[in-house]
């Protein structure tokens, strides 16, 4: 009897479980039509593995990349997929507008929550602490070098590694010589849209700035005029003077950015680790010569800008919608679970870096499990494809102590924007009075804060 | 008995009317339908939106005259926006306006090969509006990978920054514009000139009036009131600029190309503030209407 009782009570939970993951589950992460690499990674592997597991649960492929210009419209219309990535500067607003699920209650059940990265939990948290999204991965911005162009240029040393610049000055310098003796330019600097502000925001933190502070009244303020922005905007005027930009930076984003890498236009491209697929797999440059580099110290030190990509939830998800996501990341090898199943995700992601030819590096702990990741780091090691010599004063500077900078924190896009036309002004008017742009910037930035922050 | 046989005359008039007026109602319901769902439904919504705050696309607090202040009194951008779109229509009247009617009077003097000419002009309008800017974009490029620089590299003058020079920029994207619209305005002149009784222009020959002095005195008198209305109706197209300047320039060099629609996208779809592109559409509207009832007084006149 008693015999009897449990094998009823085993499949009463089978049957449970087999319900509660009964869903429909919309997959935005599933890769561009032109990534058949990637595709083939979730048609051959990802999807059937997630099948055997969980056969009740339908997969709909739909790719999608968010867009700030397409969110809110999807999100009315209640057409947002079921999971979907974005990046660090967006959680806040999706959260305060109710456009994204609060997927706290599955993280406890599956024993994640207490797995976030604490300063990444923060960014996808609202004000009673719950939760409602994971991290991908995290990203740190540094530099990242043609190999090359400093070959053609002369500027490497008996082994072959690049004489590469720790400070602006000597950016400038190095720059100087490869616009001689290569004709290729030294920075692609991003003039075009918002991304002009993102990395600026990082090039004026290494001349000591902080772009925003909080008064004692808890009042934001603009700090886009002080002595430092001015320094640092001001070294961007000389890269303009001395010609060592590429020839219309008011129309690079953050793609053609890396075509100009890729192709060797340009020598150096500011972009972080999680993008070393763009110079390489896209644009061609094999994988041994691309070099990654700190950022280079201003009149303060380097410092790094941290951010990443975080998993979201449709609002409309259901719990089951959104456990069967989550369960979908555990196979991918995205989450802090150590199973026979995740740990092949792993080699399978590093299997299609080394068969694309893109460099295989190490991660950011977006998890405190450490049992994950050190089972990252051993694919990682596993699998490496570059001379680890390439990547070392990247790695190097983010893990220094207080390398690491998150990007500033009240309306963020905004504020980019703000730099972006002052770079715009900049880059295509050399002799423009810089301070009386930052001083139009802060007011400007001063103003948006007012109107959307301080209340 | 004569007022009821009128009455009953008068009814089935009435209802014989009613009958006729169903059948036109009917015909026009699927196009009110579609108006109304389209059109003047979202154009009430974004009135009412205007004096709100909004979380998403919904209206969450009544704040009259809001945001219609904020936007004119301390968003950056805005002053600029309107300068610009003002700027694009005054660049193309100056720039687009004569091209069509001047295309038109070469077609039609052409003797042979007038509907080879016919197309040509009026191709770029058939291409996809986006590919057409792609298309000027990599024209004007600013290095000597740009086609238009790689032709004045060959007169030896050096590359020209096209669309990221401040002063360049906006006429810049009015050729572009003339470019691709001018085709369709080109056919309405050609349809007018069509219209000009030859005999004049026999009899002008006899008198020995030349090819000018017949442009002069026969072909723009008769196309002068069509002229007038495709004047007033370029103001209103062209002061609504979105797509060029989002695409080639983002609106940029420092704000230099931004048009007052374009912040209309930037708060709605980057910004996520509805309520404040709403304010915004509106006075483009209030500027619109104001240019619409010109043209009707103008139109009117011409009627007469």
């Amino acid at each position: 009897m008693k015999k009897f009782l449990s094998l009823m009570l085993a499949a009463l939970m089978l049957l449970s479980t087999a319900s509660a993951m009964a869903a429909t589950v919309t997959l935005g992460i599933y890769p561009v039509d032109t990534d058949s690499a990637a595709k083939e990674n979730h048609d051959t592997y990802y999807i059937p593995a997630f099948k055997e597991l969980y056969p009740d649960v339908e997969l709909i492929t739909s790719n999608y990349t968010y867009a700030v210009e397409t969110f809110t419209a999807l999100a009315e219309s209640g057409k947002v997929p079921t999971i979907f990535e974005t990046w660090y500067t967006e959680p806040q607003k999706l959260i305060r507008n109710g456009q994204v699920a609060d997927i706290t209650d599955a993280l406890t059940e599956l024993g994640w929550l207490d797995k976030i990265n604490p300063s990444i939990r923060a960014l996808l948290s609202d004000e009673n602490g719950r939760v409602y999204g994971v991290p991908r991965d995290g990203y740190a911005l540094g530099m990242m070098l043609n190999v090359e162009v400093f070959e053609d240029a002369g500027l490497v040393d008996e082994n072959g590694i690049p004489l590469y610049p720790k400070t602006w000055d000597e950016l400038i310098e190095t720059g100087k010589i490869i616009k001689e003796k290569t004709g290729s330019a030294a920075l692609c600097l991003l003039a075009q849209d918002n991304a002009g502000g993102w990395h600026f925001s990082n090039i004026a933190w290494t001349f000591g700035a902080q772009l925003e502070v909080q008064d004692e009244n808890g009042k934001w303020l603009a700090q886009l005029n002080t002595p430092e922005v001015v320094a640092a905007m001001t070294m961007v005027q000389t890269l303009v003077r001395e010609g060592l930009l590429t020839s219309d930076p008011t129309s690079e984003n953050w793609g053609t950015g890396f075509a100009q890498l890729g192709t060797g236009a340009a020598a150096m491209y500011i972009a972080a680790n999680d993008a070393v697929n763009q110079p390489t797999q896209n644009n061609g440059l094999a994988v041994d010569k691309l070099m990654m580099i700190g950022m280079p110290a201003g009149s303060a030190r380097s410092y790094s800008l941290s951010g990443g990509t975080p998993y979201m939830f449709a609002a409309n998800a259901t719990q089951e919608e959104i456990m069967a996501a989550l369960k979908y990341l555990e196979i991918m090898g995205r989450a802090p679970v150590l199973t026979e199943a995740s740990k092949a995700g792993l080699r399978a992601d590093a299997e299609y870096r080394v068969a694309n030819g893109i460099p295989v590096l190490p991660a950011f702990p977006v998890w405190t499990d450490e049992a994950f990741n050190q089972a990252q780091a051993d694919v990682v090691a596993e699998f490496s494809n570059v001379d680890d010599r390439m990547f070392e004063n990247y790695f190097d500077a983010v893990s220094a102590e207080g390398g690491l900078k998150m990007e500033e924190p009240m309306e963020t896009q905004q504020m980019y924007g703000e730099l972006t036309k002052v770079l715009q002004e900049v880059v295509t008017n050399p002799e423009a009075d810089v301070q009386a742009l930052l001083d139009t910037a802060n007011a400007n930035l001063q103003t948006i804060l007012d109107e959307n922050v301080n209340k | 008995m004569s007022t009821i046989k009128s009455n009953a005359l008068k009814q089935s008039a009435r209802r014989h009317r009613a009958l006729k007026d169903l059948g036109a109602w009917l015909i026009m319901l699927p196009g009110i339908a579609l108006f109304a769902f389209f059109v003047w439904v979202p154009l009430a919504e974004a009135v009412r939106m205007s004096f709100y705050k909004t979380q998403g696309m919904r209206t969450t607090e009544f704040v009259g005259l809001y945001n219609y202040s904020y936007m004119m009194l301390k968003d950056p951008d805005f002053w600029p926006a309107v300068r610009n779109s003002f700027l694009y229509t005054g660049w193309s009247l100056v720039i687009g306006f004569l091209v069509p009617m001047a295309l038109a009077m070469m077609i039609h003097e052409t003797k042979r090969g007038k509907s080879l000419f016919r197309t040509a002009v009026y191709l770029p309008n058939m291409m996809p509006a986006l590919a057409t800017i792609f298309l000027w974009k990599y024209l004007f490029r600013a290095d000597q990978t740009g086609y238009v620089n790689m032709l004045l590299g060959k007169l030896g003058i050096a590359p020209v920054s096209w669309l990221s020079n401040a002063q360049l920029v906006i006429p810049v994207i009015v050729v572009i514009m003339t470019w691709k619209g001018a085709g369709a305005t080109t056919l309405i002149y050609l349809a007018g000139l069509q219209s000009i009784s030859q005999e004049i222009y026999e009899a002008a020959i006899i008198d020995g009036a030349g090819i000018w002095s017949r442009i002069r005195h026969i072909t723009l008198p008769q196309i002068y009131n069509l002229a007038r209305t495709l004047f007033i109706l370029q103001i209103i197209a062209v002061f609504q600029i979105l797509y060029e300047p989002m695409v080639l320039t983002g609106g940029g060099p420092n704000n230099a190309s931004v048009s007052l629609m374009q912040l209309v996208f930037r708060q709605a779809f980057e910004l996520g503030d509805y309520a404040k592109a709403s304010s915004v559409s509106v006075m483009v509207s209030v500027v619109l209407i104001t240019m619409t009832l010109v043209y009707n007084q103008l139109s009117r006149k011409k009627e007469m």
